[in-house]
């Protein structure tokens, strides 16, 4: 009786080691419209209501939790915090005698006011779902392809670019962010208009990494880098130009010189978003 | 552990519940940098209720569930949760029920094996990135949560499942009846 029991697990345990596996494999292998990824998106999609009260029932303790962990982190960064105060006060001096220069010259060469993210209709999302750990970068929002989304949607949260869109339902889509190890988006450090691919480092949110630079580039610190949106015939980047990414952290000349690589932050709080934006085509065209 | 249909309504209930709560609530938590994993200790206390067998199924399906919720790589929630919940029966089987503190020590030492186990999946399936050390320090703190969190889980569980536990039927049988009183004799 006790070996039959024994047995028994045992099966039951290898069986669902090898579901798990083949799973894993199809996952990889199949195509986004397979069987597979249909019935996984069904069952997201069926719960989604489920999702989005949880999200709203339980965000009072949620917040709660944040509460004690924010008022731990604000001790630290009050210091910082003072001195960021000064350098920016010597910086909006710098800028309010920039602004009016920038109006004379605005006014002289007449240029035209083009919004840079024209030609998209944002769609405001409230972010429902996330991954637990940090080997996935994603969160599920509470639009899909009924408002207008699709696949490669580009997403921007309050300070600047989050990811894009990588699966859609009609009630949901997950937005894969700009920390997750399959993202990399071409990106341009201002002023000099340095060019170079925008990569995460797993694990530490905190840190993105600029790669692919040119050689000789003079890139320092507190520079801002912006989505390049490069189009070379048909092959185009699936982010408009100059969305903000974030500010250059760390610029060793050895390390642009040897790996042709530096850090930078990025201005979105990706581990606190409530809302994104998420920018689809005005036209409703394919991508 | 005695399945009867209520009981397995149970179990998917809270199955279904601890997966919305970890992608909704506990994923979005922070605390010193990393979330607790509240779907996993649940998988863990009922391991370590109801067995090795439990603890697999149990894994599986809400792993699984956790995948299809975020339109994740099917399959490598299910296979975390699966080695988990099962490691934590054995350890039921084989040593015993767990006192509390062998329950803090299991909680963050099996949580500290679903990092384990999901970074080797990711590896396994290739990474196109630099990762960070501090992967192993969100490890770290993950277990640590886990160690705080796993004794009000295994109590909030067995309470979902307590007609379903031998031990909790046998200990009804054994407690002592009151003595009547000269009213009702």
């Amino acid at each position: 009786m006790y070996r039959k029991q024994v047995r028994r697990r045992r099966a039951v345990l290898v069986a669902l080691l090898v579901v798990s596996l083949i799973l894993i494999s199809i996952s990889f292998s199949e195509a986004q419209s397979g069987p597979l990824h249909t019935m996984q998106r069904g069952i997201a999609s069926v719960l989604s209501p489920l999702e989005e009260g949880a999200e709203r029932a339980l965000k009072p303790a949620r917040d709660l939790v944040s509460w004690f962990d924010e008022t731990f982190d604000a001790r630290g960064e009050n210091e910082e915090l003072r001195d960021e105060v000064a350098e920016l006060r010597s910086q909006l001096a710098d800028a309010q005698s920039a602004v009016g220069e920038n109006e004379q010259l605005r006014e002289q060469l007449e240029v035209r006011q083009t919004a840079a993210l024209g030609g998209f209709e944002p769609v405001t999302g409230r972010v429902i779902g996330r991954s637990p750990t940090v080997w996935y970068s994603t969160v599920t929002i509470d639009k899909g392809t009924s408002a207008g989304i699709r696949v490669n949607d580009p997403v921007v949260a309050a300070d600047g670019l989050a990811g894009r869109i990588t699966q859609t339902t009609p009630n949901t889509a997950q937005v894969t962010l700009i920390t997750d190890s399959e993202s990399s988006v071409t990106a341009r450090v201002l002023p000099d208009g340095a060019t170079g691919v925008v990569e995460p480092n797993i694990g530490d949110p905190t840190d993105l990494q600029l790669d692919f630079l040119e050689r000789g580039s003079d890139i320092g610190e507190g520079q801002m880098v912006v989505t390049a949106g490069f189009s070379t015939g048909d092959l185009g980047s699936i982010f408009p130009p100059g969305i903000p990414i974030g500010e250059i952290t760390q610029a060793t000349l050895e390390e642009q010189q040897a790996y042709q690589r530096v850090h930078l932050d990025a201005f979105a709080d990706l581990r606190d978003m409530n809302f994104v934006r998420v920018l689809t085509e005005a036209g409703g065209g394919s991508r | 552990m005695i399945f009867t249909p209520t009981i397995i309504a149970r179990l998917v209930a809270l199955g279904l519940v601890a997966a919305v709560a970890q992608v909704t609530c506990f994923a979005k938590m922070d605390v010193f940098g990393a979330s607790p994993d509240f779907a996993l200790l649940v998988v863990i206390s009922l391991g370590l209720l109801g067995g090795s067998l439990t603890g697999a199924v149990a894994g599986f399906s809400i792993g699984l569930l956790i995948d299809c919720l975020l339109l994740q790589t099917l399959g490598a929630f299910a296979l975390t949760m699966l080695t988990v919940g099962y490691v934590a029966g054995r350890y039921r089987e084989n040593i015993g029920a767990p006192r509390r503190w062998a329950v803090l020590i299991l909680g963050g030492a099996l949580t500290l094996l679903g990092a384990v186990v999901i970074a080797a999946v990711q590896i396994g399936t290739g990474v196109d990135a630099d990762v960070s050390f501090l992967v192993v320090r969100d490890a770290v703190v993950k277990s640590l949560i886990g160690a705080v969190l796993a004794v009000p889980v295994l109590l909030l569980v067995r309470l979902v499942v307590r007609p379903a536990l031998i031990d909790e039927r046998r200990a009804s049988r054994r407690r002592p009846v009151a003595p009547r009183t000269a009213e009702t004799q």
